[in-house]
């Protein structure tokens, strides 16, 4: 195979320009996609990429360099290139080369069903999905956005200290984004399905979803500015969370950028609370037996009810803290340095049904929505405020939708004034983690309308 | 970048299946991260993008390939895979590459490749100790360093050959102010289509100092007010409110399936009479410019609002198709990796007649936007959000105490015709800009401007 032998010469040349432990990592990809327009396929992707990166120790210092091309050309320019940036390293916490574990947990994140699937199938699909949505009301006036992808990807790590690691995983998804109008309103409302299997592909049932929820939404309108009891469902309480996760990054701890510093074994949320990293559940779409270091993943208990049990550690900052590292070593792609980063991170099911926890609103919202996260939310201090949709329950009853309003408040204080937990719990789309959270009873946040 | 005679056979087996046009994009990117923490380099990381993108169309469907294999056996062999997504018979087309040229607008005086490291890390070294200076309240202060020198080559089935160089410098400086319970952050992010030179031109220390005062200020600040008020956003970054609020709504991404509340609206009065905005993507060496798009056209003034009106759309060469309208010079992409559609280059609201002193002191209560964060849109509806950075409140006409945490939220057709005043003080800010065909630089820009009334979300009530 042509990376291995690739290899070989890159470690050669690098013996050769002084450099002591070395490290490649390769990532290839095969991806497919394709969008519907009315009753056609009108746009269809196909890729093969992968890139290469190599990091290397000389003096002490790592250096990390990577290329796009890979071939014989590039091993000079890639070495040459690591060197140089090794010799400007100032940070004295060296990073290590690592030798490998000594047991790695099998993981079946590749499915060898779903990459037998037929092209012909995945556009049927498609087409499918978009005349169901059609068909759910004579509302549904347009499908703003579709997609069904699928990718097949391959990470390799191979250093010089022995360690030869290989993981193939295949994903695939489809999202769509309507829109519906009436006479006085229109409304949009998404829906999406991360999947290892095909068949979970339920077409019919998401396209009635997703109808539904754009038509429960007609008619919203902005509610009093004032607090309110927030009843904060699943899917928006995962991507809050996506947006906070790296607070419990070590490294954020270590660098002054996360207030859990100096937090290990105190109450940082309601003792409703308990948040767990598993990265070895076969249905999750961060699974992943090894971390970008080559580390052996675990199951890790992060919060338990409500206590802080430990931070999300790779080898530098493990090092620093004088523990173990935890398997979350992580680069974002060939392309980057080794940081920090969840698997499968996810706030444990409670015991209430998402109706009881409706019915025990005496008056508040259910937010089904949140936008502007990227930007009004600020990591560091916690604070967001965020534009939101959802509904207002009085007496435990859903009585009209709401829109154009804000939700506002702390992240950390939110932790601590969870009152209840669904047993609802749902996933957010996969980037740099995978992360899901049930539905939660917030005592109060500000509402802005 | 590719054999020409190569890029003819890819193009001719992408058309083997009855495609109308085909085009092949090539990128040679070479990149230097660096990070600076707490006045320590903490990592610097370079490398090559390399890839090849191949796109069919067959009237209004298209068909995108890439891969950073380059050599011909594979290329052709993705090309005829992206082919049998038609199956028509082959229309007669003659390939006939024609080299164009054009005038370089956005000269590059100091190549990255020519920069030693130690010399880009000086530069972040005096941000970052301006800022940590700047207060004892500083806790961290982060500089981040990006340089990169993309090459461009453009082919396509009508003979066009283009290419360009596009040359961009850009630092991140990020200060954190801290007390015993609580952080506030602080941000600039000056970059340019320019080489090294742009550091040696711009105050550095002024930036740091800048972002740190920010932080600090907002650490000291009461959580912002909650409800509709008269807003006074201030010039630069503040554009991001025509960017998200009205811009990505004028893309033909949108337009052309109607998926926009701007579709079919073209000679309608869209905003208030003393708003014109324009999308300039020749503006010399600014952060959004380019030569030509990533579709090989030459990009241009085009103005989107004048007076009120609106007076036309950015406009890629698919969508184009649909809607019968030319390309703007507006196929951006972020790399091979996406097919390009229209986007925005430097966007910006132009000069009005109001001074910044008499748009405050004629708001009798409202808030001050100094500086914003970023937000989204959607242009189905309209509805967008932003974040304010940096706030204040105007009370009597005066600015008065800084109020944190403050979100912007509104409907775009609205907010447009809520302008009541525009400020002559324009200028622009740098940012980075997400949609389908992935993250881009692109610029936003503004004078200050006073919006009569937006809902504004904080944590403190009414």
């Amino acid at each position: 195979m042509e990376i291995l032998n690739l290899k070989d010469k890159i470690f050669e040349a690098g013996k050769e320009m002084g450099f002591d432990d070395m490290e490649i990592s390769y990532v290839s990809n095969k991806k497919f996609n394709c969008k519907v327009f009315k009753d056609s396929i009108d746009d269809y992707s196909i890729s093969i990429e992968g890139g290469i990166s190599f990091r290397g120790v000389i003096n002490n210092k790592m250096g990390y360099s990577y290329t796009e091309k890979v071939d014989e050309t590039s091993i000079n320019l890639l070495l040459k290139k690591a060197r140089e940036n090794a010799q400007v390293i100032e940070n004295d916490d060296n990073e290590e080369i690592f030798e490998g574990s000594a047991i790695y947990e099998r993981v079946d994140i590749f499915s060898d069903d779903y990459s037998h699937v037929k092209v012909e199938d995945k556009l049927q699909l498609l087409l499918n999905f978009a005349e169901e949505v059609y068909k759910q009301d004579e509302r549904v006036a347009q499908i703003l956005y579709n997609l069904y992808e699928d990718h097949e990807s391959e990470r390799m790590i191979f250093n010089t200290k022995g360690l030869s690691k290989i993981e193939k995983s295949n994903i695939g998804l489809i999202y769509f984004s309507i829109l519906v109008k009436d006479s006085k309103d229109s409304k949009s409302s998404s829906i999406l399905k991360v999947t290892r299997d095909f068949r979970d592909f339920d077409y019919k049932e998401m396209a009635k979803s997703v109808v539904e929820d754009a038509l429960t939404l007609l008619g919203a309108e902005p509610v009093k500015s004032k607090d309110y009891s927030i009843l904060l469902k699943n899917n928006a309480a995962a991507s809050l969370l996506q947006t906070f996760k790296d607070i419990f990054s070590a490294e954020n701890v270590q660098h002054g950028r996360s207030l859990l510093k100096n937090k290990l074994g105190e109450a940082i949320a309601s003792n409703q609370i308990t948040i767990i990293d598993d990265p070895h559940i076969k249905e999750k779409m961060a699974s992943r037996s090894f971390d970008s270091e080559g580390v052996a993943t675990k199951k890790c208990v992060i919060v338990e009810e409500g206590l802080l049990k430990t931070y999300l550690h790779n080898l530098k900052t493990a090092k620093k803290d004088g523990v173990s590292s935890t398997g979350h070593g992580y680069r974002n792609s060939y392309k980057g340095t080794i940081t920090i980063a969840p698997t499968n991170l996810f706030i444990d099911s409670g015991d209430n049904t998402y109706d009881d926890l409706v019915k025990s609103i005496e008056e508040g919202l259910i937010i089904t929505e949140l936008q502007g996260l990227h930007s009004g939310a600020n990591i560091v201090s916690g604070d967001f405020s965020l534009a939101a949709e959802g509904y207002f329950v009085k007496n435990g009853q859903i009585e009209k939708p709401v829109n154009q309003i804000t939700i506002a408040g702390n992240f950390y204080e939110l932790l601590k004034n969870i009152e209840a937990v669904g047993n609802d719990i749902e996933f957010t789309f996969p980037s740099e983690g995978y992360v899901g959270s049930p539905t939660l009873l917030i005592k109060k946040l500000a509402v802005s309308g | 970048m590719l054999d020409k005679r190569l890029i003819d056979n890819i193009i001719t087996e992408a058309l083997s299946t009855g495609g109308d046009f085909a085009k092949v994009f090539v990128e040679d990117k070479d990149v230097t991260s660096i990070k600076l923490l707490g006045g320590k380099v903490e990592s610097s990381v370079s490398g090559r993008d390399y890839g090849i993108g191949i796109r069919i169309f067959n009237g209004f469907n298209s068909i995108y390939a890439y891969t950073n294999r380059n050599d011909a056996e594979s290329l052709l062999k993705i090309a005829s895979e992206a082919a049998k997504a038609i199956k028509e018979t082959k229309k007669e087309i003659t390939l006939n590459f024609i080299e164009e040229t054009y005038n370089n607008i956005h000269h590059i005086r100091k190549f990255p490749k020519d920069i030693r490291l130690v010399n880009k890390i000086s530069v972040m070294r005096e941000a970052s100790e301006a800022a940590k200076n700047y207060s004892k309240e500083i806790s961290q202060v982060t500089v981040g360093y990006l340089d990169e020198d993309q090459k461009i080559l453009v082919a396509n089935s009508e003979g066009k050959y283009i290419e360009d160089r596009r040359v961009r410098s850009r630092l991140f400086i990020e200060a954190v102010a801290a007390n015993e319970n609580e952080m506030q952050t602080g941000f600039f992010g000056p970059g340019a289509h320019k080489g090294f030179e742009f550091f040696e031109q711009i105050n550095l220390k002024e930036y740091g100092e800048e972002a740190a005062r920010v932080a600090v200020t907002m650490l000291h600040a009461d959580p912002c007010p909650s409800g509709k008020f008269p807003v006074v956003i201030d010039n630069k970054f503040g554009g991001v409110i025509f960017h998200e609020a009205c811009g990505h709504g004028l893309e033909a991404t949108s337009v052309a399936k109607k998926n926009s509340v701007f579709a079919d609206k073209i000679g309608e009065k869209v905003a208030s009479d003393i708003v014109t905005a324009i999308d300039d993507g020749t503006i010399p060496n600014h952060w959004g410019s380019i030569n030509v798009d990533d579709e090989g056209e030459k990009t241009r003034k085009n103005i989107l609002i004048e007076n009120g009106i609106l007076k036309g759309y950015m406009i890629d060469k698919l969508n184009g198709r649909r809607m019968e309208m030319e390309p703007t010079g507006s196929g951006r992409r972020q790399s091979y990796k996406y097919a390009p559609t229209s986007r925005m280059t430097n966007t910006y609201i132009a000069a009005g007649k109001s001074t910044p002193e008499e748009i405050i002191s004629k708001t009798e209560y409202g808030i001050y936007a100094k500086y914003m964060g970023g937000g989204s849109v959607n242009p189905a509806t309209g509805d967008f959000n932003f974040a304010v950075m940096e706030g204040y409140l105007i009370k009597n006409g005066k600015i008065d105490n800084p109020v944190r945490g403050a979100t912007l939220i509104g409907n775009g057709p609205n907010i447009l015709h809520k302008i009541d005043m525009v400020g002559n003080n324009l200028d622009h800010g740098q940012g980075m800009c997400g949609s389908v065909s992935g993250s881009i630089p692109a610029n936003v820009g503004q004078p200050m401007i006073r919006v009569s009334e937006i809902t504004v979300g904080g944590r403190k009530g009414e």
